[in-house]
């Protein structure tokens, strides 16, 4: 079953090498963009690859207090075999197909949900009471959250299908697109947008959502107790967690431009990714913290009313 | 050779060791603030011991505060560099032969920078950061050999 193309998508483009550089670039590009929202210069544009560099070269510690040594070490490659499958499935619209499964769009759900299970179980694994309340909000937020993404992938999926059923192939979402233009031009798909930005800074914890893994009161939660190369995979983790986000959005609702060829709808994704990540530092540099419980009654209300008005819409009108 | 590009990427810790916060407000200011952005070197505040590069330390070392310092200078991994901030971890400043003084901290741990002042100014903390990267890059060498 497997052959040179999905050998190539997995470990050069766009999953692998080009996911790896562009995610850090795109996460360095964001903490610039907070810096000069805060009137600061801010680090220089590869300083996220230096810090997977240094951590690579420092020493590893295990906690003695740690539950289970053997979950502690494996947490951080389940995330990152999970973004890293995830990104190499996706297709960018008019660049390349994804994958030829027809049902790809229920994969990406589970996909989806790894980095959180791998801060759950390395922060429960850990021992350390931070990362025990970081890992008890964490599990709060996935559940909160996963609702509206799950409501938003049935919405597209039945929109797709043009009033004959729902397509959960994501090669056809973005056909579809293309040729009856983007859904975010589709009055119909509003509210379903504007859910799945706030599910992007839920599910990436940006500010107000970064309850889990705030500096300030659960110093770095789930993350207190790694050092060394398992955090520079967390890092790695994050880094493509934002590409697949970003990229996850361009799919569902602005997947590229029809009738150009693919090196202007490649320099089309890149320009409109680092347009999202702007969007993402803005509401980073201007936010303060919501405490969980608000968080959760903001997530169990306001995503989730605005995707099923876009659900109904999309079924009734 | 990658040394070079580690010390692009310090990331800094800060210990209070029983400090009047004079100290403390102006680490916590200089890093962050336009005038003095630190973050261009690639400075970063770290909250865990465990992530950390460069510790700056400030206060006295109190005699409650003890047991705390040596276990979190524990916790940090190596290669890494200690700053000693403000006249209070240097010598004891004004609290020196206090009763419930346990410091200075050069007897707990071996000190690679003294920044001096009270409070200190932020011109110096960054250039005691600056003085910090060039130990640290001699430190990585080393440790890569070994």
């Amino acid at each position: 079953m497997l052959n040179a193309s999905d050998i190539f998508s997995f470990l050069v483009f766009p999953g692998g090498l080009f996911a790896i550089f562009f995610g850090l670039i795109l996460l360095s590009f964001e903490r610039i963009a907070v810096a000069r929202f805060q009137g600061r210069v801010g680090p220089p544009i590869f300083q996220n690859f230096f810090d997977i560099v240094k951590l690579r070269s420092k020493e590893v510690l295990f906690p003695s207090g740690a539950n289970s040594k053997v979950f502690f070490g494996l947490a951080p490659v389940f995330g990152f075999v999970g973004m890293i499958v995830a990104i190499s499935i996706l297709p960018i619209g008019g660049v390349c197909i994804g994958t030829t499964a027809s049902s790809d769009l229920i994969v990406l759900i589970y996909l989806m949900a790894l980095p959180a299970v791998s801060h759950i179980m390395g922060g429960s694994a850990s021992g350390s009471t931070y990362a025990a309340i970081s890992v008890s909000r964490e599990v709060v937020l996935v559940f909160a959250y996963e609702i509206t993404f799950i409501i938003i992938l049935f919405t597209v999926a039945i929109h797709a299908g043009g009033g004959e059923g729902a397509v959960f192939s994501l090669r056809a979402i973005v056909d579809y697109q293309l040729a009856h233009g983007s859904f975010i031009t589709d009055l119909v798909m509003l509210p379903a947008f504007l859910a799945f930005v706030i599910f992007m800074l839920a599910t990436l914890e940006i500010p107000p959502f970064h309850i889990a893994e705030n500096d300030a009161d659960v110093m770095k939660g789930y993350l207190i107790e790694y050092s060394g190369m398992p955090l520079a995979l967390f890092e790695l983790t994050h880094a493509l967690k934002l590409l697949v986000i970003v990229t996850v959005l361009q799919v569902f609702f602005m997947p590229g431009l029809a009738d150009v060829g693919w090196l202007l709808n490649l320099i089309w994704y890149i320009v409109k990714s680092a347009g999202i990540v702007f969007v993402i530092a803005l509401i980073h540099a201007s936010m303060p913290s919501f405490r969980i419980d608000q968080a959760l009654k903001f997530l169990m209300t306001v995503p989730i009313a605005l995707s099923l008005l876009s659900l109904f819409l999309v079924l009734f009108v | 050779m990658s040394s070079k590009y580690i010390i692009k990427s310090p990331w800094l810790f800060r210990i209070n060791t029983g400090s009047c916060n004079g100290c403390d407000v102006e680490l916590a200011t200089t890093a962050m603030i336009p005038r003095y952005d630190a973050e261009r070197l690639g400075c970063k505040y770290t909250s865990s011991p465990k992530h950390a590069d460069i510790v700056l330390v400030t206060g006295p070392v109190t005699a409650r505060s003890e047991p705390y310092l040596i276990r979190l200078l524990d916790e940090i991994p190596e290669p890494r560099v200690i700053i000693a901030v403000g006249i209070c971890p240097i010598s004891g400043g004004v609290f020196r032969d206090c009763y419930p003084i346990n410091g200075p901290l050069d007897k707990f741990v071996d000190v690679d920078v003294n920044v001096a002042g009270c409070p200190v100014r932020p011109q110096s903390i960054i250039d005691g950061i600056a003085a910090a990267i060039g130990i640290w890059k001699e430190r990585i060498e080393q440790f890569q050999e070994a």
